[in-house]
This record gives structure tokens, C-alpha cells and sequence, in this order.
């Protein structure tokens, strides 16, 4: 029997919304980045991670669920684009709204208010570097859309590929640049006579993400 | 826009812009301390930091360096580099340093302002010298320590 029109304009719908959702989902993300870590650090399954893994599930829905097919999930859906104009209609707007106003304009309005917390955490005795973070994590939002979408392979694999690639980045180019930030905490450390080494190891640390992980390997195998 | 160039960005500001802006407000801090015979070290140090941001950034990334990035021991590797040029490097500098102090302290030109015994200086000159020696010593005590009492 086949499968309603409806139905299927109502699935492709929803697959057609996925990307939407993951950009929802990053800039949740971000918010979530501020509220649990710190703004310096996430919670392995906290909300930061669980955000993020939301956007990749969602930028990776198609390939995931070709796993099912013997579930009689069949994708891409037959039939390709929406049938129905008015659920044509209301994907193109939706879409729409989630890029150019909750991404366009609510996620740099947010930023803007982080900075300002920023300034606000520094008279309250606290660090300005948290809040900083955020309001570029917000305001990298597409691009950081634009990478995890590059990472996707396509294949059945792909929210995997795209966790691993993502893992890749944050080792290989974000981690150094962070431990720039780590030297410079520590030497104003120093001049301020709080603990300092701490931070020059985690510089080291940052510098060799890669080499823990292999040593770990090593350590398991 | 993208976290990475704002990070990179925020990094670059803070090291090259602010750091050697902060470092003559330290150096500042650093002589009123001194001026009030109060504990004046850590801004000076702080303050001649301040201008070697890159500098210490750099040798840390040197000492992440030395092995290929995926091996296993470049951990041990870094933090043997730190330890030898902070023992092989840093230290013989320091031995100069208190050798100078200590002579400055014997000719009673520093003596007024701070009333460390010049001895203490050339003692420390020489342990600083002697690190690798005195490692060595310990080395060789456990290493025989390991044989059992005879």
C-alpha cells in the first residue's frame, strides 16, 4: 500500500526542518556554555554537550536513518520536494525564521548581552573571559553550522564522523589557541601573586591533546 | 564570523596589545611595593612576563613539540623539556643573578633594603648550579638503596 501524500509531505516536512533545528540547537549550545561550565569549560552530558549533539544528530538525521530501512524508513523519502504548497509555505518560513531572526538577529542581540555581562561579572569580583566566550559562540554560530556541516560524510556513520571531526577541531585548532589564553592567565597570575602553575601545565596540556589521547590508547591497549 | 577567529583574535589582543600595556602598570605596582618595602617580586616578574608572552608561549609550544603529535610519550617528553630548560636554562641565569646580589649584599650596597645574608645568595647560586648533580646524588642513593643494606 502506499504511503499517503500527506504523510509523506509531513515527514519531508520535518527532514527539511532538521537543519533549522540544529542551528536552534547551537545557539541553546551557547546559552547552555555560559549557565554550566563557566563559560571556560562544558559537563560531559550536560547541556552544553547535549545541545551539541542534538545539532549533529540533526544535520546528520537523513544518513542516520537509513540504519532503519528495515524498519521500512526509506530515505531520501520518495517523491523528494513537498507536494503541498502550504506545508511548502510553512517549512520556507519557518526556516526562515530560524536564520534570519533567531540566528540573524535574536543570537548577536544575546551576545551583545553577554558582553555586557561580561563587564558586569568583573565588578562583581568574577572572571570577563566566561561570558566573552559565549557571545562569540553565538555570534560563530552559522559558521560553526557551516563546519559541522562539512564534516558530514553522508554515510550511515556520519553523526559519528561528524563527533569525531568535531573532536579533531577542537584539539587541533582550538586547544592551541586556548593555551595562548592559559600562558597569559598564568603570568598575570604570577604579577598577581595567586597560583600560576597550574595554568602553565594546563597550557602544556592543551598544546598536547592529541598525544594524551594517543597515550591513553596506549595505556587501554 | 566564527568562535575560531574570535578566540585566535581575543588571544592575539590579549598578548600583544594588553599584556605590554599591563606590564608597565606592574612594574609600577612593583616600585611602589619596593618603595614601601613591601614583597615586590612577583610584580616585577610579573611585569617583565608581561612583555614575553609570545616568547613563553612559543617555548611551550617547542617543549609540546618534540615528539610527533600522535605519540604517546610527547607528554613525558614536554614535561622533560620544561624541567630541563627550566633546570639547565633558568637556573644557571638565576645562579648569575645571586651571584651579583650576593656580591652587591657583601659590598653593603643592598644591605639597607633588605636584609637577606649574602651568604644566603651564593648558596643558592650554587645550588642552582648543582641541580643536576644533587638529582644525580639522589639517584645514586636510591639506586644503591635498591641493592639492600650490606
Amino acid at each position: 500500500m502506499a504511503v499517503p501524500q500527506l504523510l509523506n509531505d509531513i515527514v519531508n516536512v520535518l527532514l527539511l526542518l532538521a537543519p533549522s533545528a540544529a542551528l536552534l540547537c547551537l545557539v541553546l549550545a551557547g546559552i547552555s556554555l555560559r549557565r554550566e561550565g563557566g563559560g571556560t569549560s562544558f559537563v560531559i552530558g550536560g547541556g552544553f554537550t547535549k545541545w551539541i549533539f542534538w545539532a549533529v544528530v540533526f544535520l546528520t538525521l537523513q544518513p542516520l536513518l537509513s540504519w532503519f530501512s528495515s524498519f521500512g524508513v526509506r530515505v531520501p523519502l520518495a517523491g523528494g520536494g513537498i507536494a503541498s504548497s502550504w506545508l511548502s509555505t510553512f517549512q520556507a518560513s519557518v526556516g526562515s525564521f530560524v536564520t534570519n531572526f533567531v540566528v540573524g538577529r535574536l543570537a548577536t542581540t544575546l551576545a551583545a548581552y553577554f558582553v555586557l555581562r561580561a563587564i558586569l561579572d568583573s565588578a562583581a569580583g568574577e572572571y570577563p573571559l566566561p561570558s566573552i566566550f559565549t557571545a562569540m559562540f553565538l555570534l560563530g554560530v552559522q559558521t560553526t553550522d557551516r563546519v559541522l556541516q562539512s564534516y558530514n560524510s553522508g554515510t550511515q556513520y556520519a553523526t559519528a564522523d561528524v563527533l569525531d571531526s568535531l573532536w579533531t577541531y577542537l584539539a587541533g585548532t582550538i586547544m592551541p589557541v586556548a593555551a595562548g589564553l592559559a600562558i597569559i592567565g598564568a603570568i598575570i597570575n604570577v604579577a598577581m601573586r595567586r597560583p600560576a602553575l597550574r595554568l602553565a601545565a594546563v597550557a602544556l596540556g592543551l598544546l598536547s591533546v592529541t598525544a594524551v589521547w594517543k597515550l591513553v590508547l596506549a595505556m587501554v591497549a | 564570523m566564527s568562535f575560531y577567529n574570535g578566540i585566535l583574535n581575543l588571544t592575539n589582543w590579549s598578548g600583544n596589545v594588553i599584556l605590554p600595556t599591563l606590564a608597565g602598570l606592574f612594574i609600577a605596582i612593583a616600585i611602589i611595593q619596593f618603595s614601601k618595602g613591601k614583597e615586590y617580586v612577583h610584580a616585577m616578574y610579573g611585569g617583565f612576563m608581561c612583555l614575553m608572552a609570545s616568547g613563553l608561549l612559543r617555548a611551550f609550544e617547542t617543549f609540546a613539540s618534540q615528539r610527533a603529535w600522535n605519540d604517546p610519550n610527547l607528554v613525558w617528553a614536554a614535561l622533560a623539556s620544561l624541567v630541563d630548560w627550566i633546570c639547565n636554562v633558568l637556573l644557571p641565569i638565576y645562579a648569575a643573578l645571586q651571584v651579583a646580589a650576593g656580591g652587591l649584599q657583601l659590598a653593603g650596597v643592598t644591605n639597607r633594603f633588605q636584609p637577606i645574608s649574602w651568604m644566603r645568595h651564593f648558596a643558592a647560586a650554587g645550588l642552582c648550579l648543582l641541580v643536576s648533580g644533587l638529582l644525580r646524588l639522589g639517584e645514586f642513593f636510591v639506586t644503591r638503596g635498591t641493592g639492600g643494606v650490606r
